[in-house]
């Protein structure tokens, strides 16, 4: 039997911000090469799905797939997979079409010898998944960006990782976008998203994921206090009807793209939440709305 | 799905704790060790900053340790480079964040000097994970990129 040993805790910049990887359980040398295979994950989540890396698969379509169909890796596809159905039960209101008017907004980078597109109509088919992994782009109009979802499913195959060494418990937090494993539950702390050197409410997850978003992106530079990353695909402006969401969900990807829903529809992606098991935390003006399934697990400050 | 809905009062915001959030994960021998498990042997080649890893004579490759100071952030990272300069493996030591411009303040700094990697530094030390906006790594991102120029090709 293994000798269980201290929990350890690294961290690394990844993904654009910082990730964090706490583990407890296992053998110290398990638990070190457990953490490098977590950390590759995230990696090879990041090379795959970047909008800003040339190679990426991401890139890749950007350029090619609205000409022809593009074999994608398995991880991107099944990522895609999951963008289309969200966008689908949200009545298009999840959609990784949105990288021109994030670009418009200077929230991603233009490219290289490429105009903005012109926004196209949300359509469900904008994006169509082909046998063999490959995808194909309605026209060459689609520009796609995977920011408000790859991050929790790189959240997720770290803790595939993590499984995989037989570790029994722990918890990787990319930048707010986490997720616990094991049966001891972990208090995470949720920022006030109006003052974000403030602590709202204090949640003890355990085998689940919490993904958070807010309308101050800025939390050390302040350029322009109330913009927000997420966009409202009916208007292509910055979601404002709310200060902030919670989400806790079964999975990481599936929290992390419900944020950007909630954020623009508020308690009507009640049923949406209820599809996907999901509950939420809606902060807007000092007032807090918690779902029915989740407010006795959230301990709120004061 | 239904809603409970809450009014936060402004006193209990007020007296809750302000998640000034402090974690050291890895002292800088710890992490040399861990980012080159063969090397026996650690020299300095610049005071506190850059060291030679050497495992049976034969360089296996140069730890850089950094810091960085944001407006909240105050991040203790180290970069480790390959034999030929590139990079192996960029870890975080220590990462402190803090809001209201204590980070900026002189006396606020001063409470880390002379600190040991035993007196670890805990602010409001029960609080472990903080979930909110997403925190931006920009800094350190561009402090590797600083590091590469300045050593990338210079450490043989």
């Amino acid at each position: 039997m293994a000798i269980a040993s201290d929990s350890i805790r690294r961290a690394r910049p990844l993904l654009g911000t910082f990730v964090e990887i706490e583990i407890a359980g296992a053998c110290r040398s398990d638990m070190d090469g457990a953490i490098d295979a977590a950390f590759d994950a995230m990696a090879q989540v990041h090379r795959l799905m970047s909008f800003h890396e040339p190679d990426s698969d991401v890139s890749r379509l950007n350029r090619e797939a609205g000409l022809h169909p593009l074999a994608v890796h398995a991880w991107t596809f099944e990522v895609l997979d999951t963008a289309i159905e969200l966008h689908r039960r949200s009545s298009g209101l999840f959609d990784v079409t949105i990288a021109p008017a994030l670009q418009t907004l200077g929230l991603l980078p233009r490219l290289k010898d490429r105009p903005v597109p012109a926004p196209i109509a949300a359509s469900a088919d904008a994006i169509e998944l082909l046998p063999d992994h490959k995808v194909r782009f309605r026209s060459t109009d689609v520009m796609i960006d995977l920011g408000g979802i790859a991050k929790g499913f790189a959240v997720d195959r770290a803790v595939a990782a993590l499984r995989d060494f037989g570790v029994p418990g722990g918890m990787v937090n990319a930048g707010g976008d986490l997720r616990a494993f094991g049966v001891e539950p972990r208090a995470v702390h949720i920022r006030d998203p109006r003052d974000p050197g403030r602590s709202v409410c204090r949640i003890d997850v355990a085998d689940e994921a919490l993904a958070s978003t807010a309308r101050r992106v800025e939390l050390f530079e302040s350029r322009e206090p109330g913009g927000s990353a997420v966009i409202d695909p009916g208007t292509q402006r910055p979601a404002s009807r709310l200060d902030g969401v919670t989400i806790r969900a079964p999975s990481c990807m599936i929290a992390d793209g419900l944020t950007k829903v909630a954020m623009i529809s508020g308690t009507d992606a009640g049923q949406l939440l209820e599809f996907y098991r999901a509950g939420a935390l809606l902060f807007s003006d000092g007032d807090v709305q918690i779902t029915s399934d989740w407010y006795h697990r959230v301990h709120l400050a004061g | 799905m239904s809603w409970v809905r809450y009014t936060v009062p402004a006193a209990a915001i007020l007296s809750a704790a302000s998640p000034a959030y402090a974690v050291r994960y890895l002292s800088i021998e710890e992490a040399q060790k861990e980012a080159f498990p063969s090397a026996t042997h650690f020299s300095e080649v610049q005071t506190g900053r850059v060291w030679k890893a050497e495992a049976a004579g034969k360089v296996v490759g140069f730890f850089v340790f950094d810091r960085v100071v944001g407006k909240h952030l105050f991040i203790d990272y180290a970069v480790a480079l390959t034999p030929a300069g590139a990079v192996h493996k960029v870890e975080i030591l220590e990462y402190r964040e803090s809001y209201g411009g204590e980070i900026r303040s002189s006396s606020w700094l001063a409470q880390f000097a002379g600190k040991t990697s035993s007196s670890a530094l805990k602010i409001n030390g029960d609080i472990r994970n903080i979930a909110g906006a997403t925190l931006s790594s920009t800094h350190v991102t561009e402090g590797v990129k600083r590091i590469l120029a300045a050593y990338g090709n210079r450490l043989r």
